[in-house]
């Protein structure tokens, strides 16, 4: 790896920080004196967090169920991405006419429909319906506590699991697709010759796959994965159109009750803002730790 | 090698052909017969076809017509047969095709592990009673990167050896080596052929031909053009062809 190069300061670079500042300032000048913009930042925390009289403590508002709801989505999201990413990569790679073909449409569908699309696919065609069929509402109404419970933590409340399984499908559909063209570029980037050692030891097709050249197309794709991982976080906020209430859809609903406009947005922002740079901070550091380990 | 008795035939390749796309010609109605304990080496110019034929031995490379047959198993389109063919024969790389993720140890142990079954235990004592037999027992726990060429190319022979193979397939074993490292792989390889390892050779090292080989096939344009007892290739090449290729080879000093 070469050598970190030490930040300079130069001339342009100290003429170009000047100029971007005082065009800021000004900018920021003629905010002030002209718009007339009554900024109430003091309605933002009671939709942080609020007190619950009953329970005699604070608990979330909404403003944090919609940051706490993004993350179980990306999670999700990223999980079942990932599952179908690496099996629609491998069939990219068949020779196989079927398994190639499966792979190539379900890449080139998804990718060349709007994601809003295919939410809204999701939402009212599949899941509406199929999830009615199967009876899974019925089963989770009549379900004990226990298990609502269990549900509310690790998806949504019973309620609103038809719109939170579509959002979270189509995440995964989504970003599968990219996930699927990563896996196949690593899988690509293996040298012939490992396939051909793998062939003459006598490993199955599967094995060869497992053992040899998975491991080592992984962890070449290790960045760009991290980075569709970010992705997910931030694409996710497309379902606040089928009303999962998820950390855009929050802030649409702050908004349209207080008015306030700006402080709600900003405050969205720094939160998208910390998630997905602090994930990016750490796969970073994980990338990196990886690199030296060897 | 010179005073061993050769066993029955284990490798008989029968009028084979293959074409490339393009109509690239790799092998045109090549014959061949290998006995047990026998070394043949072949040698020809780039582009002859010597590389194709021996690649075609395990089922790298699938052939167009003609009949192999290793072992009494005839290598065709049964999965069962191609497999066990795949299991027999061993086979060396020019660029030894290391897994590089993997350890030395666990190079070597995953052929027995995930193709025999072998337990770890089992895996574990092939795998360094072959790094003893290869000279490498110290670099059990190295990876791959960490090795000089002809050690990495010495661990990729034990990989072999690890099946238990009936028969090795060398291609080229020290033709992207430095020269000082040739030896050492050469000097494995004998040892294999002295315990009566069948072995198909393709090389560019004559000493190594003169000195361990049986016989000597000489190849050009995807044909056998030549087949002879190791004094005689040299002695007295039957072939005008054969004439012109030694002489450029010994020319420059036995690396074409």
């Amino acid at each position: 790896m070469p050598a970190e190069k030490k930040l300079k300061f130069k001339l342009i670079d100290i003429v170009l920080l000047t100029l971007i500042t005082a065009a800021l300032v000004y900018i920021v000048y003629r905010i002030k004196v002209t718009i007339r913009y009554d900024w109430s930042w003091e309605i933002i925390p009671k939709y942080l967090f609020r007190f619950d009289k009953g329970k005699s403590r604070f608990v979330a508002s909404t403003i944090t169920l919609g940051f706490t709801m993004t993350i179980k989505l990306s999670i999700w999201g990223i999980i079942l991405g990932t599952i179908i990413g690496l099996i629609m990569g491998i069939l990219r790679v068949q020779s196989g006419l079927f398994a190639r073909f499966a792979g190539r449409a379900y890449v080139e569908l998804i990718r060349n429909i709007p994601p809003i699309v295919l939410v809204f696919i999701f939402y009212f065609f599949f899941s509406s319906q199929l999830l009615d069929h199967l009876g899974i509402e019925d089963a989770i109404t009549t379900a004990g506590p226990g298990l609502k419970r269990f549900i509310s933590i690790i998806f949504i409340e019973p309620k609103l699991l038809n719109e939170f399984f579509s959002a979270a499908l189509s995440i995964a559909l989504y970003e599968g697709a990219y996930i699927t063209e990563i896996v196949r570029s690593g899988i690509e980037s293996i040298p012939k010759g490992q396939w051909e050692a793998a062939h003459a030891i006598g490993l199955s097709r599967f094995s060869q796959f497992r053992h040899i050249i998975l491991p080592q197309a992984l962890k070449n794709v290790l960045p760009p994965l991290s980075g569709q991982f970010i992705s997910t976080i931030k694409d996710s906020a497309i379902v606040s159109v089928i009303s999962v209430p998820e950390l855009s859809f929050q802030g649409m609903q702050v908004m349209a009750s207080t008015y306030a406009t700006f402080e709600t947005w900003i405050v969205i922002t720094l939160l998208y803002f910390m998630l997905t740079f602090s994930c990016s901070v750490i796969f970073g550091k994980l990338l990196r730790k990886m690199q030296t380990a060897d | 090698m010179h005073n061993k008795t050769l066993g029955e035939t284990i490798i008989a390749v029968d009028s084979v052909s293959k074409t490339f796309d393009r109509n690239v010609k790799a092998l045109q109605g090549v014959s061949l017969k290998v006995k047990q304990k026998e070394v043949v080496v072949i040698i020809g110019p780039s582009g002859s076809g010597k590389s194709t034929l021996l690649r075609c031995l395990n089922g790298l490379e699938e052939t167009d017509s003609g009949a192999i047959v290793i072992d009494d198993t005839p290598l065709n389109e049964h999965h069962r047969n191609k497999l066990k063919i795949r299991t027999e024969v061993g086979m060396v790389f020019q660029n030894f095709n290391l897994f590089p993720h993997m350890t030395v140890r666990e190079n070597i142990r995953t052929g027995p592990r995930f193709v025999r079954k072998a337990s770890l235990e089992e895996a574990d004592r092939t795998t360094e009673d072959l790094l003893a037999r290869v000279g490498l027992t110290d670099k059990i726990e190295s990876y791959p990167r960490q090795l000089s060429g002809g050690q990495q190319q010495r661990v990729a022979i034990a990989r072999a050896l690890a099946m238990n193979p009936l028969i090795m397939l060398f291609d080229e074993p020290t033709s992207a080596l430095d020269p000082e490292m040739v030896g050492e792989v050469l000097e494995v390889m004998k040892n294999l052929a002295i315990e009566g390892m069948t072995m198909v050779v393709v090389t560019h090292e004559i000493g190594f031909a003169r000195e361990v080989g049986d016989r000597i096939i000489f190849m050009d344009e995807g044909k056998i053009v030549e087949e002879n007892s190791v004094e005689n290739f040299f002695a007295n090449p039957e072939k005008e062809r054969t004439k012109l290729f030694l002489s450029k080879i010994l020319e420059n000093g036995g690396c074409e």
